[in-house]
């Protein structure tokens, strides 16, 4: 027997307990746009379908969750596909990609004469500078959200959460720029990114 | 001098010396039965790309080690294992093979032999270089 295609809400939840590879209801809601009692009860029912488990409370994907979001991106997604405006856009994507994980990494190391060493932000304005260049390639991200957002309105979630760490990172938050635990401009993008390709059908280069 | 056994880039210059048995773990599936086995902390992780997505769980909650058959430390596993603090060598190749992974031009046979060779093996892994890392057989 086939499974029936998962439908908007279903696939919105499960598509970020993926992205996250481990998330609870509350961070479900967040990222989904499905609100937080909601966003329980369908964590429930996709564990019911064998989608997701749930381990001490947060839900994980497991083996199946990724081919049965291709077959339904592959069914709500076929517009984007088709859109060539938007796929222009996309290909511009890959190059900002590039610069934003060579930015990352400058926040992380600074080069000293050839030899890589952790940044240890004692250097403000160095800092300044890998932060208003993160932020130059935030911003080139509007038009192709906006694009999707055409299609399906969650991916404007997107620029919210990067408006948000932006804000903190302003006020001197400067974990939410690549910190793995927090909603940080790296994991934003790092979905954003998941979810752009999945959307489209496509793998990852590597 | 003990002998080293695979050999890749140092994704960050690190006094830690993680040793354990290598793991490797090719699907989601794997690392939530490692994360539930409570044993994550016994082994070096073993992955074929540096995109391997799955492997995040794992690093936050406490994997000590990661080794990665392609990929880059600029790649987001790479971004992610720096702010983990978890020594990673990335595009580890055998020392004893010629096989070298290539972008988009490696089959299924070089990371069958690395994972053959690596998987179960008591390591150590040497992060010292500011761009070689290495697997050291620890047994």
């Amino acid at each position: 027997m086939t499974a029936p295609v998962l439908d908007k809400t279903d696939y919105a939840v499960l598509n970020v307990v993926a992205l996250k590879k481990m998330a609870t209801p509350q961070v479900v809601a967040a990222a989904s746009g499905v609100d937080a009692a909601s966003a329980e009860a369908v964590l429930a029912g996709l564990g019911d379908q064998g989608l997701v488990v749930v381990a001490g409370g947060a839900a994980l994907p497991t083996d199946e969750a990724e081919p049965a979001l291709a077959v339904a991106a592959a069914s709500h997604y076929a517009g984007v596909r088709a859109d060539a405006a938007l796929l222009a856009l996309v290909d511009r994507f890959e190059t900002v990609n590039a610069q934003f994980l060579t930015t990352m990494s400058s926040w992380q190391q600074i080069d000293v004469g050839g030899r890589k060493v952790a940044n240890d932000h004692s250097d403000s304005e160095y800092d300044g500078k890998v932060i208003a260049r993160l932020d130059k390639l935030i911003t080139r991200l509007g038009p192709l959200i906006e694009a999707l957002a055409g299609h399906d309105a969650r991916f404007t979630l997107y620029s919210g959460r990067f408006a948000a760490a932006v804000d903190g990172i302003d006020g001197g938050r400067h974990e939410l720029v690549s910190s793995p635990t927090t909603d940080s401009v790296h994991n934003i993008w790092f979905e954003f990114h998941e979810d752009l390709l999945r959307t489209l059908g496509r793998d990852r280069v590597e | 001098m003990a002998e080293v056994l695979a050999e890749g880039f140092n994704v960050f210059d690190t006094g830690k010396s993680p040793s354990g048995t290598v793991k490797y773990l090719s699907s989601p599936a794997d690392v939530i039965s490692l994360i539930q086995s409570g044993k994550l902390s016994e082994h070096i992780l073993l992955v074929q790309g540096g995109t391997t997505t799955f492997l995040a769980p794992a690093l936050s909650m406490g994997a000590i080690g990661v080794i990665t058959m392609s990929g880059a430390p600029e790649s987001h596993l790479g971004i992610l294992s720096r702010e983990f603090q978890t020594p990673c060598v990335m595009t580890a190749h055998l020392t004893t093979s010629e096989s070298r992974y290539v972008v988009g031009a490696t089959d299924s046979a070089h990371f069958e032999e690395i994972a053959k060779e690596l998987d179960g093996r008591q390591v150590r892994l040497d992060c010292t270089d500011h761009e070689v890392g290495r697997v050291v057989a620890d047994d």
